[in-house]
């Protein structure tokens, strides 16, 4: 192996180690993982606090003030997406990766990195709620616990950027 | 005895205080493994870097034994385990576009925090278009909420559906990922790649 | 490689074991307090010594009486057709298929009702469904069935019909099961009480 890469964990004890946090989520809480639910609760809440009457209007936001009484943001997944963001801190420090930059390949500008960036993040964010949950929530703590959509959504998504992989090609090479 | 919350063995504060451990401990380990890094993420599609797929399999399968053990010694009640609903339009269609939105951008949603953390630009920005997506989704929920709740089928497991019992499906799990490794790694020495 | 080895090396003979053994199907869902308590305030739980009388005088094959004392006072004394788990022995795997089931509704039954109750605390926090409390217990058992007071010329109906009715059915369950017909035609009185003490079938069913 390269020492570029000794910089990292080995991928599988870095994957027994997110497997044990996994474990240890279900066996406290009852439940995975998850990424997506923290954005919703957080969109519910500007939309409810900026925009009370569109909020109103979307099904989408009453369903979910339905479902989840009280605060919002005072859900599992927020506190457990706090948790990564202090954790993701935590080892950047460690392994001195703390660095404000923008990461691309050297055949595409910054610009364009942030732009797909963006349209990444915007057909994410709608597909996670479509899909109920994302790649975390839904793709890796649905197979943990055998779930059928779990398996789907993650073929899914994996078969999808394969597929599209040759396209996008000079983005990341 | 598990899982803690459901039981009441804990409060619902100490739930979210351990939330926070756990997410601590997944964003360190999401780091150390290198899903900071939009590049490295991307390479399982193009073969020349295959972390995702090891640390996303090996991850699964350590978490679904883990529990499948845990339910046998009598720790952990698989029922009361929460198992995503299967709604099968929206899975395979919020998966697609999900799958468009991984090679585009680069990050999942978890990732892309984990990215932020240690100062990813790129990163903020697809926690940005996040935001964005959930919103569009939220308001234009009418037009699409058939097909959000279309084609129901319960919270099936997939051993269920296949006829295995869990441990069966496990271990056939782990054979085909350990496969999948096996070539993973056989295409990283294949398709090797520059420094970056 | 040698990673990729050594992960095999664990995860295969643990994928192993996990696919050999049965699987662990315990409890289908466990009660919390609050809803425990709320049951038990709501005495959802209690079946009048009237509808258990009409079924065993109609030999009801859905419903089945346990009495949870101890042997010897099952064996001085019990119900038509009852049989016996004392409450001591009530989380022995040879009562599982009694207890845990949806077929028939069990009641529970002891001297008074704080025993009976001890067993349905159990079976329903185990998350058992169809399991009951005969009202009142063996005591009141005997007061209102077998030995029925007449009520008071000012009371109402209602009571007269119940009263008639518990004479019937305690002649027909102390007498050894022998209904004479002048009896049986005097229960005909009876037949509203008989209807106004619904079965509880499913009464308190999952969450």
């Amino acid at each position: 192996m390269e020492a570029k890469k000794t910089k990292y964990l080995n991928p599988y004890v870095g994957g027994v180690l997110l497997g044990i946090v996994l474990l240890a989520a279900n066996f406290v809480s009852g439940r995975g993982l998850g990424a997506s639910g923290a954005i919703k609760s957080s969109v519910v809440t500007a939309v409810t606090t900026i925009a009370p009457s569109a909020s109103e209007k979307s099904g989408f936001v009453k369903e979910y003030r339905e479902e989840h009484p009280g605060n919002p943001m005072k859900t599992w997944l927020v506190f457990e997406m706090t948790g990564v963001l202090v954790g993701g801190f935590l080892s950047g420090a460690f392994a001195g990766r703390l660095k404000l930059k923008v990461e691309h390949s050297p055949n595409i500008t910054s610009k364009k990195r942030l732009l797909l960036a963006l349209t990444g993040g915007v057909l994410f964010g709608f597909g996670s709620q479509l899909g109920r949950g994302c790649t975390s929530g839904s793709a890796l703590s649905g197979m943990a616990v055998l779930s059928l959509g779990g398996f789907i959504t993650m073929m899914a998504i994996f078969g999808t950027a394969y597929a599209l992989a040759y396209f996008f090609r000079k983005n990341w090479i | 005895m598990g899982p803690l919350s459901v039981n009441e063995l804990i409060s619902a504060n100490t739930n979210l205080f351990l939330a926070f451990i756990i997410g601590i401990g997944f964003g360190f380990v999401l780091e150390q493994s290198g899903f900071s890094s939009s590049r490295k993420l991307a390479g399982v599609f193009y073969g020349y870097d295959t972390v995702v797929l090891k640390v996303f399999f090996t991850a699964a399968i350590t978490a679904m034994l883990g529990l499948l053990f845990f339910s046998l010694f009598g720790w952990v009640d698989l029922n009361l385990v929460y198992v995503n609903p299967t709604y099968l339009t929206s899975a395979i269609i919020g998966g697609i576009i999900m799958g468009a939105g991984f090679i585009i951008g680069g990050y999942c949603p978890g990732t892309s925090f984990c990215g932020a953390s240690i100062g990813k630009i790129d990163a903020f920005v697809f926690i940005g278009g996040l935001f964005l997506g959930v919103l569009i989704f939220g308001l234009g929920y009418k037009i699409w909420d058939g097909m959000y709740m279309a084609k129901f089928l319960g919270s099936p497991k997939i051993s269920q559906t296949l006829g295995l019992s869990d441990g069966v499906f496990a271990f056939l799990l782990i054979i085909v990922a350990l496969a999948m490794f096996w070539v993973a790694e056989w295409a990283e020495k294949k398709f090797p790649r520059k420094e970056y | 490689m040698k990673p990729l080895k050594l992960l095999a090396l664990f995860v295969i003979p643990m994928g192993l074991i996990i696919a050999a053994v049965p699987q662990n199907k315990t409890k289908p869902y466990k009660l919390t307090a609050d809803q425990l308590l709320g049951e038990a305030n709501t005495r959802t739980q209690y079946i009048a010594p009237e509808t258990v009388a009409d079924m065993i005088v109609k030999k009801d094959p859905s419903f089945r009486l346990i009495d949870v004392r101890s042997q010897d006072d099952f064996e001085k004394f019990s119900l038509p057709g009852a049989i016996n788990i004392p409450v001591s022995d009530l989380l022995s795997d040879k009562y599982e298929d009694v207890l845990n089931q949806d077929v028939k509704m069990n009641i529970f039954y002891s001297n008074g009702t704080i025993t009976a109750n001890e067993a349905w605390m159990v079976t329903r926090q185990l998350g058992y469904k169809n399991n009951f409390v005969l009202e009142g217990g063996l005591n009141y058992w005997f007061n209102a069935i077998l030995n029925p007071q007449k009520p008071a010329s000012t009371s109402p109906d209602e009571e007269f019909a119940k009263y008639d009715f518990r004479l019937s059915a305690g002649k027909a369950l102390g007498g050894g099961m022998t209904v004479q017909t002048t009896q049986s035609q005097s229960s005909g009185s009876a037949k509203p009480a008989l209807q106004a003490a619904p079965k509880k079938k499913k009464a308190s069913g999952g969450c």
